[in-house]
This record gives C-alpha cells, structure tokens and sequence, in this order.
C-alpha cells in the first residue's frame, strides 16, 4: 500500500501520532520491570488511558465539546471538578427537572419526562458522553456521533498497537 | 388556476432544503432570475423545475448558493391564495415585485404579515422541508446587491452543483444556508427569530453579501401554521436526522426504527466502545514492545490502513451486551498472566526501539512535524 495515499492530517493519523509519543513516554518514564506488581501495572494502565483519551481530544483540538470536557476531566483535579460540576449540574437541572427537595451538599431532583419519555436514556446518554450535561438532545446526538466516530478510531489504533507489541 | 394550485402543491411537498455546509458564495442571480422566469412559460411545476435547472445549467452557473428561505407565517396562506389569482403564463409580472436587489428590502418590501422566519439551522440537508421556491411566486428571497458579481461569483464558485435546483421548482435566488458553527447561536436565537424579525435581518446582515444566517421555514400544504408548532416540526426532523446519522454509525442498527431503541443501543455502543478502550489500555500497560517487529511495514500499513470495519465488526446485533468485536477470551488471559509475564521480559533498548517506531511513523508523513513534542508533557497526566 502506498503510504504517502493516507492523509496526514486526518483524525486517525493525528490521534496515532501523539498517542505514540505518549506511550513511548510513559514506557521511558518507567519502564515495564520484571517484578512490577500489580498496583504498578495499574497506574501504568491509568497513565496510559489518560494518555489515549488525551490524545484523542487534542487531535480534535478543541472543536466540540466533548473534547473540552475531557481535557479538562483529565487536567483539573478531582476536588475542583466536584465542585464545579456540583454548580452546573444544579444551573442545569434547574431549567428541566423539578428540585423536590435541597439538601446541603446532595440536590435531589426529581427530572421529569420530558422530550416523550425518552428521559431516563437521555440522562444516560449525558453521563456517557463527556460534556454532555449541559447540552439539548439535537446536540448531544451530534456530539455523540462524533463522539463514536473518534472512540472506533482510538479502538482500532490502540488495538493495532497492542497486536503489534504483542506478537512474538 | 387549479394548474397552479397543483403545481404549487406539487413543488411544495417536494422541496428539498438544501443546507448545504460547502462555502458557496453568495450568488443570488435577481437578475439572472429574469430571464430565466421569462423563458420559461408555463408554470407546470416539474417541467419548469427541469427547465430551470437546465436553464441554469446553460447559464454556466454551477456552483449556486441557495437561499433556504422559508416563511412561516399565517399569512403566507393568504399570499398563496392570493397570487394564484394571477394568470399562468404572466410569471414577470409576479417576479416584478420580488426581484429587488437588496434582500433587507425584499424581505421588508413584500412584508407578507409578519414574517416568523425561523432561526434553523441544519448542516444536512432537511429534505422535506417546504420551500419557498414551490411557485417563483410566493418567495422571499435573498437576493445579491447586484447582478453582475453573482453571476460572476457563481461561475467562479467551487461549491458543490445544486442538485437540489431540479427538485425545487422555479427558485429564485437562493442563499446558502449556514454552516454549523452557527447552529449553536441559531438554535439560541430560534426564539427569538420567531416574532417579525425586521430589525433582525437588518442587523444580522451585512451590507454587501447578506449572508442570512437562519433558514426560513415556510408551512407545508395542509399543516398548521403556527410558529410553535412549526418550530417543532423544524426540531423534530433535525432530531431525527440526526438519529439517521447515528444510526449509520452504531452498527446492526438498519432495522431499528424508534427512538428509544435506537438511543438504548447507541448507549450500549458507546459504553462497549468506551470498555475496549480500557481494556486495549490495560493491554498496553502489560504488554512490552518487542524488538524483533519490522516496525517499518508493519506500521505503515497496519495503523494506518487498518480497516475500519474492524473496529465494529462484530455486530453483535442488537440489544448484546457482549463488547462489540473485542474477543473477551484475550483478556482475562491476560489479566492472569501478568504475574507469569514479567519474568519473561528481556530487558530491551526500549528507548531506541520506541524513538525507532516514532521515526518510522513520521517519515511517512511528508508535512508532520516534531510540534507536537512539546505537548508531550501535557499528555502526562498529573497523577
């Protein structure tokens, strides 16, 4: 196949670049020992995850906001986030649900079906999309596809990579 | 008179709104809109689609931006009754008003009521939007300050042929429909585009190429007209599209029809997809670069040419909980065989190998750059 046919710029290439780079980085920084115990391997599993879903969203560079959010999931620590998520979560839910009953620290809201009665999967829908819970249904939709469209392609690199450092 | 009821009927439902995302200019041919009305005769409704596509076509005028300009309003019920008081073959006469050079003005000169355009934005095309251009008649068009660069504009323009032209009817001038970094600041404005938005065409457009950034929508032939329920009706194809997309991209989901199916198997998808990421990672935590790879075709051609369809191949049909092609055999043996592995690793030049993997990778590309480097201690996580 001939090589110089692919585009450079494409998502795939970009994303595989840097995630290599990532990796060789990682395996540099600590590199993988012959007594590394299991607690090891999984900061390394983490590290390299991170990497990948950073990877991802920088090879977006920003243009949606799932990639936003991710980065700054994986940039701001956890106290902060909590923080700031606990205000747009509220800022949100105050538009659509009811809040039944407010509690210091812990808001219960009660989300009424709204949309036909598609309320519980769309809840889903925006845990499982980054950024997804400040955004109405046409857009979220639109982020979840590209937001798929980029996941196969991390699948599909990732996996060729771990065939490739696997073969024996 | 009834020729024209049913060639306005006709053209109406069989309007395709063409929100093309290419970067057409704005050619609107008010002038070339003249002629064109005036060769053609007779206003059956698909033959003087055809001629006008092919009139269009005969003028050179390829790459045509297209106004999807839609009214909305109650009284647009009233202008259709009225125009078809108006002879068949006397299409000038009704052009005469429209053709204004400026389209503030046509749109603030054939006030038609309250116009309640609506704020609507679509990167896809909406294909069963009715459009203005059912009867040269009763449109509201955008139209180019002047004739001359339109047409020029149009000849020159590299966007994509309007295709759409031949299923529109008689369409006059027509305006490119916004991209979609627009949609989030439309959708914004979606309602307040719903009152008579004079003032807002006034201020949305610049002078010389108004570029309108909200699609009218006009009322299709026997539904309501009320702005709400049109505005509804604009929301729900836009989801629905949308859902035609991801239907597309989720695997085994041809048969599904219905939203609550679609959106519980494109939840499954993206929580399946989310679980191979983690696995292949933990793989990758495990696994050791070997040395013995020839890095140089193997790279080349398998990351980059890898199939796509190798991700979601196993389409493991609906409602499967099973990670879609990810063989769940692999990784519990891996898991297990972590302790084992280990010893079993010979130390390696990992450095060497891995730069080597990474000069391979980017020869390839005769553009990339080492930018990116320095971001490599962004990618860190702090941890």
């Amino acid at each position: 196949m001939d090589l110089h046919n692919l585009n450079p710029s494409s998502l795939k290439s970009r994303f595989t670049t840097r995630f290599l780079r990532a990796l060789t980085e990682i395996n540099a920084r600590k590199p993988i020992a012959s007594s590394s115990s299991p607690r090891e391997i999984f900061q390394r599993y983490r590290r390299i995850k991170d990497a990948a879903d950073t990877s991802m969203a920088y090879s977006v560079r920003s243009r949606r906001t799932w990639s936003k959010a991710t980065l700054w999931r994986l940039r701001t620590p956890s106290h902060r986030r909590r923080l700031a998520s606990f205000g747009r979560r509220s800022s949100l839910n105050k538009t659509r649900t009811t809040t039944t009953a407010s509690h210091r620290g812990a808001v219960v809201v009660q989300i009424t079906s709204r949309g036909g009665g598609l309320g519980v999967q769309l809840e889903e829908l925006r845990e499982l999309v980054p950024g997804g819970e400040a955004m109405d249904l046409c857009n979220l939709l639109d982020e979840t596809a590209h937001y798929i469209k980029c996941l196969t392609t991390q699948v599909q690199v990732m996996r060729t990579i771990a065939n490739l450092y696997s073969l024996e | 008179m009834t020729s024209e009821n049913d060639d306005m009927g006709l053209a109406m439902s069989s309007i395709s709104m063409f929100n093309k995302s290419s970067n057409t200019s704005d050619s609107f041919f008010s002038s070339c809109w003249d002629p064109i009305v005036s060769q053609s005769g007779s206003l059956g409704g698909s033959s003087m689609a055809s001629h006008y596509h092919l009139v269009m076509e005969n003028q050179g005028i390829s790459g045509t931006s297209h106004v999807s300009h839609y009214q909305s309003d109650p009284s647009f019920v009233e202008l259709v009754s009225k125009l078809t008081g108006f002879d068949g073959g006397n299409l000038s006469q009704m052009v005469g008003p429209f053709s204004l050079p400026q389209c503030n003005q046509v749109a603030n000169g054939n006030e038609r009521g309250s116009t309640n355009s609506l704020r609507f934005l679509d990167e896809h095309r909406i294909s069963k939007e009715a459009l203005v251009g059912t009867s040269p008649n009763g449109k509201i068009r955008k139209c180019a300050p002047e004739s001359g660069s339109p047409l020029r504009s149009c000849k020159n323009g590299d966007e994509e042929p309007v295709m759409d032209l031949s299923s529109e009817g008689c369409d006059g001038p027509r305006e490119q429909a916004r991209k979609k970094p627009e949609t989030e600041q439309n959708t914004g404005a979606n309602s307040r585009g719903k009152q008579a938005v004079k003032q807002d065409k006034d201020s949305s457009q610049s002078e010389e190429a108004p570029k309108e950034n909200y699609i009218h929508v006009r009322a299709r032939r026997g539904q309501a007209t009320n702005s709400h329920s049109l505005a509804e009706r604009v929301r729900r194809e836009k989801i629905s599209e949308r859902m035609r997309l991801l239907q597309e991209l989720v695997p085994g989901c041809n048969k599904i029809t219905g939203k609550a199916v679609m959106l519980d198997e494109i939840i499954n998808y993206v929580q399946s997809l989310q679980q191979q990421v983690e696995f292949l990672s933990m793989k990758l935590a495990t696994v050791n670069p070997e040395i013995n790879l020839d890095l140089d075709r193997i790279l080349s051609k398998d990351i980059l040419h890898q199939r796509s369809g190798s991700a979601a191949v196993l389409g493991l049909g609906p409602g499967s909980n099973s990670p879609y092609g990810f063989s769940p055999s692999t990784f519990p043996g891996t898991i297990s065989g972590i302790p084992n592995k280990n010893p079993q690793f010979p130390p390696l030049p990992q450095t060497v190998l891995e730069n080597e993997l990474l000069n391979l990778f980017q020869m390839g590309f005769s553009g990339s750059t080492m930018d990116g480097f320095g971001l490599n201690g962004q990618l860190k996580p702090e941890m």
